[in-house]
């Protein structure tokens, strides 16, 4: 295999942005309508190329990425139904951007996992960065454990769950959607969020602007179950629930034209 | 779609509307926004990535200028519902009609793939499988008589 090994043999664009290269390497493993990519060898770039080549131009829906070695933006911009997992731990912004896949990462993710999802489910046995699901919009982000500041930042919906603890300013700015958190949460949870819901299942450093404790009904009580359920995350713990005070902001105010950006 | 029917747009560019709908975008009104037999095959789960109905939680009934409506976010556009929809049945009957919108190939985002999009990517999203490729071949638009400045 003649895959490019190294950062000083890549050729980028005058930016810097990107590997200039896209020819597909063909070098997945066909097998049962089952696919494999041994990414030790392979630029990020080749990756992804990689990818989009089995599920979008072969059909292939069910797709492994072995030893991603850490490497940022993998399986971004997917947007069709397919399964990935990747054997291994990612960087930044792994899978953002995804509209449709079920993807299952048995490792830790860096920054920024998930952002701007619009569909699909995203499982992560191991720890987040920050910005985990930075402005998610639908889907179900699952992280099987710990998690850094600001998750769920600009969320527009979908749900994040979080078996672990949350860092600070969780919920930051969120506009729609839910979050689970079963651990304990740092300080400025819900700060300026507009609206969305989020369960807490251990401490509350502290509530941020216009973050409220609301009340759990029948309907919250189904949801965090059948969530719960469906990722085998065992029995609800007593949640505390908290919602948008709409003391700061509120959607009868806004423009309808500023409304739909959040819808 | 075949069954598809012309409206007239009241409103002409460049007047300031507050207000954009799908039939404004597109110039049409869809069959399944005024039959709600049109919606009958439509099967939510089955629809969605998840053992639930994914990111159709989010979608729900809403009102847009006196009118049920559904809100397909990949047009930032609203899509009327001009029938009475049983009572108990409106995020249902919501989540369907923008099911059968996307599936369809009617958002208007969907549309302007063919002519924007600038990677590849499936026309018809996670919605249809199998659907061709669109994006795969993207020329920039040139600007009738702009040259590129020297070393450009």
């Amino acid at each position: 295999m003649d895959a490019v090994v190294g950062e000083s043999q890549i050729t980028y664009d005058a930016r810097g942005l990107v590997e200039v290269d896209d020819t597909v390497l063909g070098v997945a493993v066909v097998k049962d309508g089952k696919a494999t990519i041994d990414a030790s060898e392979l630029t990020t770039r080749k990756i992804n190329l990689e990818l989009r080549s089995l599920v979008y131009e072969q059909g292939i829906e069910d797709v492994t990425i072995l030893n991603p070695g850490g490497k940022h933006s993998l399986g971004v911009g997917i947007l069709t139904r397919c399964k990935m997992t990747f054997e291994g731990s990612l960087g930044y912004f792994a899978c953002g951007v995804i509209d449709g896949p079920e993807v299952t990462i048995n490792g830790r993710v860096g920054w920024s996992a998930c952002e701007n999802m619009m569909s699909g489910v995203v499982v992560i046995n191991g720890n987040a960065g920050s910005l985990t699901g930075a402005a998610i919009r639908g889907g179900d982000l699952v992280i099987k454990g710990r998690v850094g500041a600001r998750t769920g930042i600009d969320q527009k919906g979908g749900t994040i769950i979080i078996t672990g603890a949350a860092g600070s300013n969780t919920g930051f700015m969120m506009q729609r959607g839910r979050q689970l958190i079963l651990g304990d949460v740092g300080p400025h949870l819900g700060d300026s969020m507009y609206d969305g819901i989020i369960y807490v299942g251990g401490k509350v450093k502290s509530l941020g602007a216009d973050c409220v404790p609301g009340e759990m009904t029948e309907e919250d009580n189904e949801f965090v179950a059948r969530k719960m359920g469906l990722y085998d995350l065992g029995t609800p713990p007593e949640l505390q629930k908290f919602v948008c005070g709409k003391k700061l902001y509120n959607y009868d105010n806004l423009e309808p034209s500023e409304r739909k950006l959040v819808l | 779609m075949s069954n598809d029917h012309s409206v007239s747009n009241p409103r002409k560019d460049p007047e300031k509307i507050v207000s954009i709908d799908s039939e404004y975008l597109t110039g049409k009104r869809f069959a399944y926004q005024e039959d709600i037999s049109e919606i009958d095959g439509i099967d939510l789960q089955e629809s969605t990535p998840g053992g639930d109905i994914n990111w159709l939680e989010d979608i729900t009934l809403l009102e847009e200028e006196g009118t049920p409506a559904v809100f397909d976010r990949y047009s930032n556009s609203f899509l009327k519902i001009y029938y009475d929809i049983p009572a108990g049945r409106e995020d249902e009957v919501a989540r369907k009609v923008l099911i059968k919108h996307l599936q369809s190939g009617n958002s208007y985002g969907t549309v302007l793939k063919e002519r924007y999009a600038k990677f590849a990517q499936p026309e018809l999203g996670p919605w249809v499988k199998g659907s061709r490729i669109v994006g795969d071949n993207y020329v920039p638009p040139v600007l009738e008589g702009w040259e590129a400045p020297e070393g450009h």
